[in-house]
């Protein structure tokens, strides 16, 4: 043992890795950073697409000259504001009884929650046109049987409406899911320390563990807000009908128009890009750094108010908020597809199933159906690929560009699915890339997987800095070449993540609209749009059936995978 | 010596404007057990992941068994997995998702040892760390102390030409430590095995290496055996790291051969007449011993050996007794058996033993 032989060193530039490293950045700026380089330059361009580009600043003037273009904006900002309000107040109290309390059925409570949060948001605006509209919503039709009421009592084509079904869609359950986990981590050491120090409950929630978490519920506030800023699919059904427009639905109307206005689009677009960098600047400024280390105390807290007799009024408010929010329009939704003619309880024959023959007897649903599926799957499969490869590299020390590669996969946080959309459409058009991604379901799947970056990106990162370097380096000095280490050791033990990372983004694949919405083509349509075309052609009976199908198939693939998937909450 | 295992030849590792391992050259003997001792942040963890191929040195070169493994001047990076090292991190970094054998099995698997082979290797690995039977156990169901044998199984489990050990016993409690301690000795005498071990912990050094050496800012302060290092420090810093010292300040006088040590207050030390040439007359001069070196005698007539003291304050620890004195202006812990005692307030004498005494320039 005393002379070993060590075979002829095998010469290796040492910079290999560096170059697999830029490799990756000049990816993602490629991916990320060219749609809104190419929305930019195209906001001055004056020429239809495909023609010789002239440029000018007609766009941005008439952008600017139409009083609705600066209205949209602001009334992107005025509603994301509005249900704000009501929303956090809800999803904190929510959270508060599932994390803090002794509430009978809190775990009940703490599953209605996550399994609400994946229900699609269009579906339910669907629902909810069932039960208000002034004509034929049954909340309206049975106010008008009571006497001393003549007219509709409900309007959802209102802003106050939008605001209504916001608090129903994505406006609590997310924040409950990310609130929850918070709410739970304030460290049991930090409020038993002021209860032996002879503060009661209250003092010590007051005094302790509300400014312990006040940043994150701060985070949670502002992510919100800006996502609530690219909301489309309610303003869609709700606010286009009777000219509330927020900027989402402008820059589709736009795009509506004969001829398309892509010009005008891409300047409102350029706009809400400068005012959305302005605010993820100060968003940065005011909360980088304190997201996490406030919440750090040791071992999850077991000391919970006990509320009394009040557990089982507690649980009753929240299962009745979750019954009229959810299960009231989901049921409305059912009863709507089985319905000859939806609100005409006085035929003969009120029930049938005949939008559902019509639903599976339309070609264009199995063509739609099977777009979905090839669409979403390559968008799992590519999401669980190439977000590995990013928090791989973020986690690695060795990676030097690691911030700007990050600053990067948070992009699409900030940038709305329908302002990367119109970016890519931009880029798809004026490159080679035509041929293979323009009105393809693998377009779709590009725009679809840059959306899913920052939680995708964010989840990998936290399981890869879970793990630590320590046991990826114990088998590469055993001897595993990268590759075999990656297989045997890094593969199994982020699996679970990667698991759940693909149903997540299969699930937002199958149901997003706004993204998809530009660059889908007869031949590339996927369901989620067939559901928007069925609901503006007026078969609210036929949307409804294909709303509860998509609901049922996303329900059911997170129930299967409720062992693996979690909201990826934790890591926001 | 027979050609060096592991060498570094001047090596130098950065981390942007901060400098890790600054020049640092030593070499492995066959068979001989090495420690980087220091503490946090003196760069001995560095030095081992530079030799493990986990760290891309920035300069001069690490050489295994005449064949340079890394030498940035020459585009040479064998990467960690050509090294043939085996290493035990402080983590032991056991995966959880493999069983104690597959753990074990692991590096075999990797170099495509043949089945019957590679069972024969793991259990006696396994029986080696006396882990004989855990097999089929989960990796993770294991105790601290298991798991810390099954990180040494598994880098025994094939001959790595060098193991390295990163600060291996320092999450173990004290009595585990303690036989785990004696337990690696053994085993690496009787493989003849190569090691080079890091640690913080200056006893740990002291009864498991061969040679020491002593870091300090990303340099090696003194490379020695450990009764050189611990009896004869070459800087007050490794004095003092190795444990408790007695130091002294004065100024250095000849008188013929023999050297003193003139302090403030105009008192005298002989400090023997080995050091001619070293030291210029007039100069400031540290002296370093170890406290039980010093004895403490009833206050009498002052031998040139020896200074005036008092006792401030007396400490009974058991099994001795350690005294607070004042000597020279300065306070000075020293210790003495429990049979002769001084209270406090006592005049006493210190007595040195000039051939256990380091003298050292005071670094201006």
């Amino acid at each position: 043992m005393t002379t070993i032989a060590v075979p002829a060193a095998p010469r290796i530039k040492i910079s290999r890795f560096r170059f697999g490293e830029y490799g990756a950045l000049l990816f993602f700026a490629v991916v990320m950073g060219l749609p809104v380089v190419f929305l930019l330059i195209s906001s001055f361009n004056i020429s239809p697409p495909s023609k010789e580009a002239v440029y000018g600043l007609d766009n941005w003037v008439r952008a600017f000259s139409d009083p609705g273009t600066l209205g949209a904006l602001w009334m992107s900002f005025l509603l994301s504001l509005t249900y704000l309000i009501p929303g956090m107040t809800l999803s904190i109290a929510i959270a508060w009884l599932i994390a803090r309390t002794d509430m009978t059925g809190r775990g009940l409570v703490e599953f209605l929650c996550w399994f609400a949060y994946f229900v699609p948001d269009f579906p339910l605006v669907l629902a909810w046109i069932l039960l208000l509209d002034p004509n034929f919503g049954f909340l309206n039709t049975a106010a008008k049987a009571m006497p001393f009421v003549d007219g509709p009592v409900f309007n959802p084509y209102s802003f106050w409406g939008i605001v209504w079904v916001h608090l129903s869609t994505g406006g609590v359950w997310f924040k409950v899911m990310l609130l929850t986990p918070i709410f739970r981590r304030v460290g049991a050491t930090l409020e038993e320390a002021a209860r032996v120090a002879g503060a009661n409950y209250f003092t010590v929630l007051r005094r302790v563990s509300l400014p312990v978490i006040m940043p994150a519920i701060l985070a949670v506030a502002a992510l919100s807000f800006i996502r609530g800023l690219e909301s489309f699919n309610t303003e869609l059904l709700l606010g286009t009908p009777v000219g509330i427009y927020v900027y989402a639905t402008r820059i589709y109307d736009y795009t509506r128009h004969e001829p398309a206005a892509y010009g005008e689009a891409t300047a409102l677009g350029s706009v809400f890009l400068v005012v959305l960098a302005i605010l993820a600047y100060f968003y940065q400024r005011r909360l980088k750094g304190k997201k996490f280390t406030v919440v750090t105390g040791q071992g999850y807290s077991t000391l919970r108010i006990k509320l009394g007799r009040w557990r089982y009024v507690a649980l009753a408010a929240c299962l009745g908020y979750i019954a009229v929010m959810m299960f009231l329009p989901l049921g409305f939704l059912m009863l709507g597809s089985v319905m000859r003619r939806y609100g005409f309880f006085h035929l003969r024959e009120p029930f049938s199933l005949i939008h559902w023959q019509n639903l599976f007897g339309d070609p264009i649903f199995f063509i739609a159906l099977k777009n979905s599926l090839v669409i979403a799957a390559i968008t799992a499969v590519a999401a669980v690929a190439l977000y590995s490869t990013v928090g791989y590299l973020l986690v690695s020390r060795k990676v030097k560009i690691a911030p700007a590669l990050e600053m990067l996969t948070w992009m699409p946080w900030v940038v709305p699915g329908i302002l990367m959309s119109l970016g890519l459409l931009w880029m798809f058009l004026a490159t080679p890339l035509r041929s293979v991604l323009y009105g393809s379901v693998w377009g779709i799947a590009l725009a679809l997987v840059i959306k899913e970056s920052p939680v995708c990106t964010q989840a990998f990162k936290a399981a890869f800095l879970q793990l630590g370097p320590d046991l990826e380096e114990a088998a590469r000095v055993s001897g595993a070449s990268w590759t075999y280490m990656y297989r045997k050791v890094l593969a199994p033990l982020v699996a679970p993540i990667a698991v759940t990372v693909g149903f997540i983004s299969f699930g937002n694949a199958l149901t997003s609209i706004s993204t998809p919405v530009l660059l889908y083509s007869p031949q590339s349509r996927p369901l989620a749009i067939l559901l928007m075309e069925y609901s503006f052609s007026g078969e609210v009976e036929r949307a409804a059936a294909l709303g509860l199908l998509i609901t049922a198939m996303v329900s059911a693939m997170m129930l299967v995978g409720r062992k693996f998937v979690r909201p990826l909450t934790g890591n926001l | 010596m027979a050609q060096a295992v592991l060498e570094f030849r001047d090596v130098l590792k950065r981390y942007g404007d901060y400098t890790a391992v600054d020049r640092v050259s030593f070499a492995l003997a066959p068979g001989e057990f090495f420690t980087l001792l220091g503490p946090s942040g003196c760069g001995k963890t560095t030095t081992l992941r530079l030799a493990a191929g986990l760290e891309e040195p920035d300069d001069g070169e690490i050489v295994l068994s005449g064949n340079p493994i890394a030498a940035p001047r020459r585009g040479i990076l064998v990467p960690p997995d050509k090294r043939r090292m085996g290493m035990v991190f402080q983590s032991y970094a056991i995966w959880p998702h493999m069983t104690v054998f597959e753990n074990v099995a692991f590096p075999l698997r990797v170099r495509g040892e043949s089945a019957g082979a590679l069972k024969k290797k793991v259990l006696d690995a396994l029986e080696l760390v006396g882990l004989g039977g855990f097999e089929a156990r989960g990796a993770t169901s294991l105790s601290g102390g298991q798991q810390q044998r099954v990180a040494l199984a598994r880098a025994l489990s094939y001959t790595p030409a060098v193991l390295l050990l990163d600060e291996p016993l320092s999450n173990l409690d004290a009595k585990l430590r303690e036989q785990m301690r004696f337990e690696l000795r053994a085993l690496q005498r009787r493989l003849n095995l190569t090691v080079l071990y890091v640690t913080h912990d200056q006893s740990e050094a002291m009864t498991l290496s061969d040679r020491i050496a002593v870091m300090r800012q990303g340099k090696i302060e003194q490379l020695g055996n450990p009764v050189d290092i611990y009896e004869r420090p070459a800087t007050a810093f490794v004095g003092d790291f190795l444990g408790r010292t007695v130091v002294l300040d004065g100024a250095l006088k000849k008188t013929g051969d023999r050297l003193f040590l003139e302090f403030a207050g105009g008192e005298r030390l002989s400090v023997g007449e080995n050091h001619n040439g070293k030291f210029a007359d007039g100069e400031a001069i540290r002296i370093v011993c170890r406290p039980e070196d010093v004895r403490i005698l009833a206050a009498g007539p002052v031998a040139p050996t020896e200074i005036t003291a008092r006792v401030n304050e007396v400490a009974y620890l058991g099994d001795h007794l350690e005294y607070t004195v004042g000597a020279c202006g300065r306070s000075i812990i020293v210790v003495a058996g429990k049979h002769e005692r001084y209270p406090a307030g006592a005049e006493i004498r210190l007595a040195f033993d000039p051939a256990r005494l380091t003298l050292l320039h005071i670094e201006s």
